[in-house]
């Protein structure tokens, strides 16, 4: 090997476990949130209809040392039918995973708070990403709202 | 970028549909030498990434960022201190730190600290002086002073009362009592953060009240030491932006402020130092390294020893030319 391969060694080793963990990909969150459904998309990049009348939308948001990618399904109505954690990489905070802590999004709107310490529990160690989270899921529903 | 919807530039459909609900570890396709690197890369990554942390972002300046309750982290610290007025001089200092979360909010640690020096007519006209972590030793004007020894103990308390992501901007009090023989400090801090663009960059202000006492040769004796008071005043602010996944960058600045009294009065030495930062943090695993260089900002004050201000500079106790300090972390 030559030397010019070894110097980008560590270089290489450190980016490369930035694609280190993935739970979900776009088809499996569908599936888990919008079972049997079928999706077309809106034209809006990682925004789909869903057969039902709903909204599956995926969105990136940051993490302490990557970005978090959450797949967020939402009901005809304009609620949050449910969310998914799609990659997490962080120390901590792997309860936002959770069932339990996921749980308290169904049913947000887009006139909800959606802030943290408030109608969203707080995770100790992870609190930039549950705060990402939540301003996440805010946003998306916010978007969709003003676009109609 | 932040708030956009996420592509996946990282996957083809075909990955998706083949991904299972476990973890999943891509590797790129190549041959060859580039193939081996590649291997050994993917493991050195699961090593790194099997590793993260509750990390310094700034080598010098602190945040209110606290590990977990219950959560630990071990960091070794590197300090090389760099040139003074002229011939030779060079300080390591090792720090090897055990962190602890005590609450939500509290967080404790224990260090050992370590350093070695050489010096050479590095002093005010051209006399070696030893540095000060070794003010206790008697050196000759001509003698290569080379020595090391184990510094002391110190423990640290940070309690953090604001958090920059719930309450707008952070606010951490911060303590550190330090022993070693023929010397006593603590060190006491007031932290500051705010955080800009979806807390990408950070922005850290420290102000510093170190009082501290050294028991050194005397001037008119220095084969009898004598207990002398001393203060370290410091500010920092460090800068830093998350530029890309795990990656940051930015600044710190320091001035250090020291006076031979623990009042304020008798200021000695007043020294800016200025220079780039970067800091890597994965998912146990983390590093910072920040190089500083010594601003021509500095002035005469009333206890100011006559040789040790140069072309601006302050070159006197713990401060020189050139200081670069690297942290390494590891959580579990």
């Amino acid at each position: 090997m030559k030397a010019s391969h070894w110097v980008w060694l560590p270089v290489a080793a450190i980016s490369t476990s930035a694609y280190a963990t993935t739970y979900f990909s776009v088809e499996q969150a569908q599936r888990a949130i919008f079972p049997g459904a079928s999706f077309t998309s809106t034209g809006k990049p990682n925004t789909w209809w869903t057969s039902n009348g709903g909204y599956f939308v995926v969105e990136r948001v940051v993490g302490k040392h990557e970005y978090i990618t959450v797949a967020i399904g939402i009901n005809p109505n304009g609620t949050v039918k449910q969310i998914e954690i799609m990659d997490y990489r962080e120390s901590y905070g792997y309860e936002v995973r959770d069932a339990s802590w996921r749980a308290q999004f169904v049913g947000k709107s887009a006139n909800s708070p959606l802030q943290l310490g408030a109608d969203i529990k707080n995770i100790s160690g992870a609190t930039l990403s549950s705060k990402h989270i939540t301003d996440g899921v805010k946003r998306v529903l916010q978007g969709l709202k003003a676009s109609g | 970028m932040v708030g956009m919807n996420y592509l996946f530039k990282s996957q083809t459909a075909g990955q998706q549909r083949n991904a299972t609900f476990e973890a999943v570890r891509r590797m790129p396709v190549c041959t060859g030498h580039a193939a081996r690197a590649a291997v050994l890369a993917a493991m050195l990554a699961t090593v790194a990434s099997a590793a993260s942390a509750e990390e310094s972002i700034f080598a010098f300046v602190y945040t209110t960022d606290l590990l977990p309750q219950g959560k630990s982290e071990v960091e070794q610290w590197m300090t090389w201190r760099h040139q003074k007025n002229g011939g030779t001089y060079d300080q390591i200092e090792g720090r090897t730190e055990y962190e602890y979360g005590l609450a939500s909010n509290l967080q404790g640690a224990i260090y050992l600290n370590y350093a070695w020096t050489q010096a050479y007519h590095n002093g005010p006209f051209n006399a070696t002086t030893p540095p000060e972590q070794f003010a206790d030793y008697n050196a000759g004007p001509d003698d290569f002073f080379n020595a090391k020894r184990f510094t002391g103990v110190s423990g640290e308390l940070i309690y953090r009362i604001l958090s920059p992501y719930t309450d707008g901007i952070g606010l951490a009090l911060y303590t550190e009592p330090t022993i070693g023989k023929n010397f006593f400090e603590l060190e006491n801090k007031v932290i500051l953060q705010k955080n800009f663009f979806d807390d990408l960059l950070t922005i850290a202000v420290n102000f510093t009240y170190a009082p501290e006492y050294r028991n050194v040769p005397s001037d008119d004796n220095p084969t009898v030491l004598n207990w002398q008071e001393e203060t370290d005043v410091n500010f920092g602010i460090g800068v830093s932006y998350r530029f890309i996944e795990n990656w940051s960058a930015g600044f710190e600045f320091l001035n250090e402020r020291e006076y031979n009294s623990f009042d304020f009065s008798h200021m000695s030495n007043s020294g800016y130092y200025l220079g780039p930062t970067i800091h890597f943090g994965g998912e146990r695993f983390f590093f910072t390294a920040t190089a500083l260089w010594q601003m021509p900002w500095a002035s005469v004050h009333t206890d100011t020893v006559p040789g040790t201000l140069v072309n601006h500079l302050v070159l006197d106790n713990d401060f020189e030319r050139f200081r670069f300090r690297f942290k390494a972390g590891y959580t579990f």
